[in-house]
């Protein structure tokens, strides 16, 4: 009996511990995420300008995005960007991972590492306004480099079908050492053994990765693809500064489309709802990948 | 077996091909920035380009100055990424702590409420906050930058899975002796754990030395601009701004980012694969 209330005395107090200990976080938490969503959801049936008073419109916003020709374009758009983005960052930061997990020269391997790496670190800004003057179609460098193998001048942020793939292959080459650091870490992480029996059981390089390789990175790989899918989803920076959405509004995705409705024409609700609406897609993307994973996903 | 010894020697060398071409893409816009910051106007759309940096040449660097406070917008994201690091460490780690190390009801729901926020996309979240801080006097304030983001999920996701690799022996002898948990958390845990501490720190640094999108938002007057949206401003309104005053201001926001990467490559990594490996 004594025991037993000395032991609730005990678990109470790690309870109340527990509290204190994440309370600075769950404080920000509610305050500036869970708040801010529930507000953001109520501001979705409103119109306000933020300098008359909000006017409740019902489903107005949701209706107004359905119809908005705007949505549709920066919707495509941003899919675009995805579907480039992704596999191409995926993929890439696998072959590359593959192709260091070798054995190198330590020094060259550090190199490649480090520079493939380097340009995740920096900002999509700055990178961004380099590469907006190293693809001019008259003055880049790009070009001229290009000129000089024989490929004809290509106007890289001037045509809206170019400008799109300018923006995909500039993230590209800025996230790909991301990509690649996660797959080297996780096939590092592969324990040799495994290669050392199939070797003996005369596996081909291809029936190597195809069976001990991908399944045991599968997991890194899913990773990838929802950190992937997540951010490029939410693609602001990159088409905002280097082609400021253009030509017309080729390369203008969904989160510029909701920082110019909020912050330029300051139409509060429509802002929030277009942003809901991307809330969801991504939410729902998240799901139906973490289920499609089971089929392919393997967990040692 | 002389011909597969070619072959595989072949294959390796066009490999090594393949991959230093790859260096020298990454690495070229790096370079061009550089030397074009010290270039003159005229050099700078020269082609073929000048690789040469004229290192005395400091033209760009004074015109920059003059024209817009990019110290000032150099200090402010200094200060700005330096506090909410801080912050972030403490509330982080502490909370990080508990989910890892004390049993307390609730403790997985809430642990997973905390994860599943880091699929809310910082446009839902903005809108509300822009409101709210004006409500409260704290647009163009660095405070409407820093308050939002003290907190951070994915900082208690790292923690945690550090954590979670630290064994438990080491505090059950301290627990054995009464020890509480702020002594554990403060005097062991804290203590092993520099290097998750240390890539949480460069990682929640870094990105908010590199943010655009809210300050964009919550900052309106020039003095208080980050180096980002000092970049933005540079480049004006109709891209007429002078190519070497530019590529000066990026080389300065690029420079301290390659500093720090190139002394903590190591934690950054570390802190990468600790997130994405479990």
């Amino acid at each position: 009996m004594h025991i037993k209330t000395e032991r609730n005395r005990i678990r109470r107090g790690e309870t109340l511990t527990g509290y204190l200990f994440i309370l600075p976080t769950m404080l920000g938490f509610s305050l500036f995420i869970i708040g801010p969503m529930i507000a953001a959801i109520i501001l979705g049936f409103y119109y306000w300008d933020l300098f008359t008073p909000p006017k409740f419109v019902g489903l107005d916003n949701y209706k107004a995005l359905l119809k908005d020709i705007h949505v549709f374009t920066v919707y495509k758009n941003t899919l675009i960007f995805v579907s480039g983005v992704v596999p191409l960052n995926v993929g890439g930061g696998l072959l590359i991972a593959l192709a260091l997990n070798r054995k190198f020269n330590v020094m060259f391997k550090y190199i490649l590492r480090t520079t493939y790496f380097f340009p995740m670190v920096t900002s999509v800004t700055a990178i961004a306004l380099v590469w907006n003057l190293l693809l001019n179609t008259d003055l880049g460098i790009v070009n001229y480099y290009f000129g000089k193998i024989g490929i004809p001048r290509i106007n890289w942020l001037l045509s809206s079908r170019l400008a799109k793939v300018s923006v995909i292959l500039i993230d590209v080459w800025k996230n790909i050492g991301f990509y690649m650091i996660v797959c080297l870490a996780g096939l590092q992480n592969i324990p040799r053994l495994f290669y050392e029996a199939a070797e003996i059981d005369g596996a081909s390089g291809w029936q190597r990765f195809l069976y001990i390789t991908f399944p045991l990175l599968s997991p890194t790989i899913f990773f990838l693809i929802i950190i992937g899918l997540i951010n490029a989803f939410q693609i602001f920076d990159m088409s905002f500064v280097l082609t400021r959405g253009g030509p017309g509004d080729a390369t203008r995705t969904v989160v510029m489309y909701i920082y110019e409705t909020g912050f330029r024409f300051f139409n509060m609700g429509y802002a929030t709802t277009v942003s809901l609406s991307l809330f969801i897609l991504i939410a729902t993307l998240t799901l139906v990948q973490f289920k499609i994973s089971k089929g392919w996903v393997f967990y040692r | 077996m002389e011909r597969e010894k070619l072959l595989f020697f072949s294959g390796k060398l066009i490999l090594y091909f393949i991959l230093f071409i790859g260096v020298i893409i990454m690495v070229t816009p790096f370079i061009w920035m550089f030397s074009t910051s010290f270039g003159t106007v005229e050099t700078a759309f020269a082609l073929p380009p000048r690789w040469t940096p004229d290192l005395t040449n400091l033209n760009a660097y004074q015109q920059l100055l003059k024209s817009i406070p990019f110290l000032k917008y150099m200090w402010n994201s200094f200060k700005i990424a330096s506090i909410i690091t801080v912050g972030q460490l403490f509330t982080c780690s502490t909370a990080a702590y508990a989910f890892a190390r004390i049993y307390f009801k609730g403790r997985n729901f809430l642990f997973l409420l905390l994860l599943s926020s880091m699929m809310i996309p910082t446009q839902v979240t903005v809108v509300p906050l822009f409101i709210l801080m004006r409500r409260i006097n704290l647009y163009n304030t660095h405070f409407s930058l820093i308050l939002p983001v003290l907190v951070s999920a994915f900082g208690v996701f790292l923690l945690r899975q550090f954590f979670l690799t630290l064994p438990a022996e080491l505090e059950d002898a301290a627990k054995i002796d009464g020890a509480s948990h702020f002594i554990i958390y403060s005097r062991i845990i804290l203590p092993l754990s520099g290097p998750a501490l240390s890539a949480l720190a460069i990682l929640c640094f870094l990105y908010f030395w590199n943010e655009l999108f809210r300050p964009l938002i919550f900052l309106s007057s020039l003095d208080n601009f980050t180096i980002p949206v000092g970049l933005m401003l540079l480049r004006g309104q109709y891209d007429i701004g002078s190519p070497t005053r530019l590529m000066a201001a990026v080389t300065l926001a690029v420079i301290p980012v390659l500093i720090v990467f190139l002394f903590a490559q190591r934690y950054i990594i570390e802190g990468i694969t600790l997130t994405g490996i479990k």
